[in-house]
């Protein structure tokens, strides 16, 4: 009885199809001289056009669809052409199956053009539907842009190969340069390393090659951590919400800079990972909003975070070293004291409006 | 040295981790950011695919005629009107397309025939053109002065736009025609917006309670503008009540559906909205109160509900439609929680539309942004109508007007 009406629920929740004005969908992935991809069309519409309810009683069967194929292939075909630079890329139609998309079942046909040679600028004259639904739109997804087709005028769409890697490794840069949150805790981390403790007692340290092994261990163990969850958190594996995410990362700076007041612990490495984890996930945020090249996913985000690893190593290169340098003198001991309550209460801060915002 | 060991193995199982968060991001990435949906092959040559609008013979012969003579433009009107009609009745907005492209022979004219030229009004009044729609009705209550409709709908699109000269020049004449309750309905909300909802409450209320014989249509929307005075006047319960006999008269009633769920909202009775919208997702107006009824019921962000209307708001975006500004704030506002969107949002609805329901949205997103200066245009308009609304009077109260 239970599993009864489950299924009910489900069968009238999948009927609740959106009513939604008309689109298509055509998306193109260029390879060389040849675009392939997949045209989705609303079943419905194909009938507005065509006339596929052949017993007129409400429904497009599958029988009816499947008997109305050949029509469909030829409507499509006299209605759709892509050139490249001009030059026409004849179009072949594949095997059709259906698809789900929000407001109902689409006609999915696979679609393949070859042109002449490697185009530089695709140009769409699409002219399906318009003449039974003026509210159509045609939506070609290709290199990254949508096209919005809407009354049979060609559209032309630039196709640039340089949303680049480079791109994305100076994005990284800028972004680590500019996230001073990041920044505040990576350097409160390192500052207590010229200054260690020994046999309980805290001492300026011996040599620079000491101090570096430390600095590389937190600096790995915060590159690690981040870059894990930017990876995840980018590609939806795990989705955290964002005021979560800043306020968090906000007291990750508190933590940082108060463990530099109480001398709690010294594996400060352990907390460059554990705390990195959570600003993996604000540069993932920030890498988002940049917008990601579907067919270069890897690519960007590797750019993005070498970018974030380079800007993070040119900051410890010139900090380590000039900490290194005063670190006999009383000016460390007020960077080191002053200096890490005054980013305790700007992380206080911080963590205040996050919240609250 | 086990610290060492340590350090060691968990930097180890980070890198480790690392190369497997690459590799799972190289096969999961393409999947979602491709973005095409799966396909699939029925088998059973039975199953039905998709539901269509039923070809009635009336209208295939009407299109045949109107297909091998396209001149004939009140075969086209009629098919469109009947298309309309279809609109109102589902909310669906391919009808609205439809209706277009029958019309596509005279859509482009500056000076179609008249009978065009309303309905093309019509079908940009709900493609929220609203300045198209007015120029539409302005030339033609010139052309047909005695066009009742006409100067009904030329009201409620001025009213919509603001302009309160024209909206009352139009009930008036459209109240001469059709009578005591037609001009109540239609002053209604202008009387509101001034500041004289009493008044205005008390004159409808009366004429619908003599005008028992009207069309259901005319009482419905009656009943609609009642309900909407008894909210200006801080009178939920009545408006409840108003809104549900509106809804027994027609339930297909978009407009007074979503202003029930609305009052619900505002009343703490979101538990109800849910049964009242249930069935109805197909719809954007109703798809966002739902999703807002269940955020407050259940605190719930991420539900079938608010998927469903995430995916409209991006399949809107997509194809540059600008519809539905309004819900799109409320959601922000509501379930998203993003003050600054739902602002801009609601800044950008207000440049479209200027009813009460707008200027609600601005000031409460003004002071949910913190933003007191982006509710200007609305405390000008507060101002220059001298609107007394209970709901309204909340928000500017928080944004330190003083009346």
């Amino acid at each position: 009885m239970k599993r009864l009406l489950v299924i009910a629920i489900v069968f009238t929740s999948a009927t609740a199809w959106a009513h939604k004005p008309s689109d298509a969908h055509l998306r193109l992935a260029v390879s060389g001289e040849t675009l392939s991809g997949r045209l989705d069309i609303a079943v419905r519409d194909l009938d507005g056009a065509l006339g596929l309810d052949g017993d007129l009683d409400g429904t497009v069967t599958w029988r009816e669809l499947t008997t109305a194929a050949p029509r469909i292939a030829a409507y499509v075909e006299s209605r759709l052409a892509i050139a490249g630079d001009g030059a026409p890329c004849p179009l072949a139609l594949g095997a059709p199956a259906l698809t789900d998309l929000s407001d109902g079942a689409y006609w999915a046909v696979p679609i393949t053009a070859r042109c002449p040679r490697a185009p530089e600028a695709l140009t769409f004259s699409y002219r399906l539907l318009f003449d039974v639904d003026a509210q159509h739109r045609g939506l070609v997804h290709v290199a990254d842009q949508t096209l919005i087709l809407r009354d049979g005028t060609p559209v032309r769409a630039q196709l640039d190969e340089t949303t680049s890697f480079g791109t994305f490794v100076l994005e990284g840069v800028w972004h680590i340069w500019i996230g001073f949150d990041h920044i505040l805790f990576l350097v409160c981390l390192i500052l207590p390393a010229v200054f260690p403790r020994r046999g309980g007692r805290w001492q300026p340290a011996e040599s620079l090659r000491e101090v570096g092994r430390e600095v590389l261990e937190i600096v790995t163990a915060f590159t690690l951590a981040h870059s894990i969850t930017l990876v995840i958190s980018t590609v939806g594996l795990v989705s955290l919400p964002s005021r979560f995410i800043e306020t968090a990362i906000a007291a990750s700076v508190v933590a940082a800079a108060a463990n530099n007041l109480v001398r709690g612990i010294d594996a400060r490495w352990a907390v460059a990972f554990a705390l990195g984890l959570l600003h993996g996930f604000g540069f993932s945020s920030v890498l988002l909003d940049l917008g990601l090249p579907s067919d270069q996913l890897v690519g960007s985000l590797l750019g993005f975070n070498l970018g974030v690893e380079l800007g993070q190593l040119a900051i410890v290169m010139v900090t380590l070293p000039l900490l290194y340098w005063i670190r006999r003198t009383l000016a460390y001991q007020a960077i080191l004291w002053a200096g890490s309550s005054a980013v305790a209460l700007l992380g206080l801060v911080w963590t205040y409006e996050r919240f609250v915002a | 040295m086990k610290g060492t060991r340590r350090k060691l193995v968990v930097l180890g199982l980070g890198a480790v981790g690392l190369a497997g968060a690459l590799t799972l991001a190289a096969f999961v990435a393409p999947s979602r950011n491709a973005a095409a949906a799966a396909t699939y092959v029925p088998t059973d040559g039975a199953q039905v695919i998709a539901r269509v609008p039923v070809r009635d013979a009336g209208e295939l012969a009407a299109r045949r005629s109107l297909a091998s003579s396209p001149e004939r433009v009140e075969l086209a009107v009629e098919l469109a009107r009947a298309d309309i009609r279809r609109y109102r009745a589902e909310s669906d907005p391919r009808y609205l397309g439809r209706a277009q492209a029958t019309l596509a022979r005279w859509w482009d004219l500056a000076e179609p025939p008249a009978d065009v030229l309303l309905v093309r009004a019509t079908i940009r009044q709900s493609l929220h053109d609203f300045t198209g729609a007015r120029g539409d009705l302005d030339r033609l209550v010139a052309l047909r002065p005695d066009d009742a409709q006409a100067h009904l709908t030329r009201a409620v699109v001025a009213t919509v736009s603001g302009d309160y000269v024209r909206a009352r020049e139009s009930c008036a004449a459209a109240g001469r025609m059709l009578g005591m309750l037609v001009a109540a309905s239609c002053d209604a909300p202008l009387d509101g917006i001034a500041g004289h909802a009493d008044t205005a409450y008390a004159r409808l209320s009366t004429t619908l309670a003599q005008s028992r014989r009207a069309a259901r249509e005319l009482r419905g929307w009656a009943l609609t503008a009642l309900a909407e005075l008894a909210i200006m006047r801080g009178q939920t319960d009545a408006a409840a009540l108003h809104l549900r006999a509106a809804l027994a008269l027609d339930a297909d009633d978009t407009y007074a559906r979503n202003l029930l769920a609305d009052v619900l909202l505002a009343t703490h009775h979101a538990a109800e909205v849910s049964s009242l919208l249930a069935g109805r997702e197909s719809v954007d107006s109703h798809l966002v109160r739902l999703a807002i009824a269940e955020h407050q019921t259940r605190g719930a962000r991420e539900t079938a509900t608010t998927r469903a209307m995430r995916e409209r708001i991006e399949a809107a975006a997509l194809r540059g439609d600008r519809v539905h500004l309004r819900e799109e704030a409320m959601f922000a506002l509501a379930v998203e929680s993003d003050a600054p969107r739902a602002l801009k949002l609601a800044r950008d609805n207000w440049n479209v539309q200027k009813e009460l329901a707008d200027a609600r949205l601005l000031a409460e997103t003004a002071v949910a942004a913190n933003d007191p200066d982006a509710a200007a245009p609305v405390i000008a308009w507060a101002r220059k109508t001298s609107v007394r609304d209970a709901w309204l009077e909340r928000s500017l109260t928080q944004l330190g007007v003083t009346r």
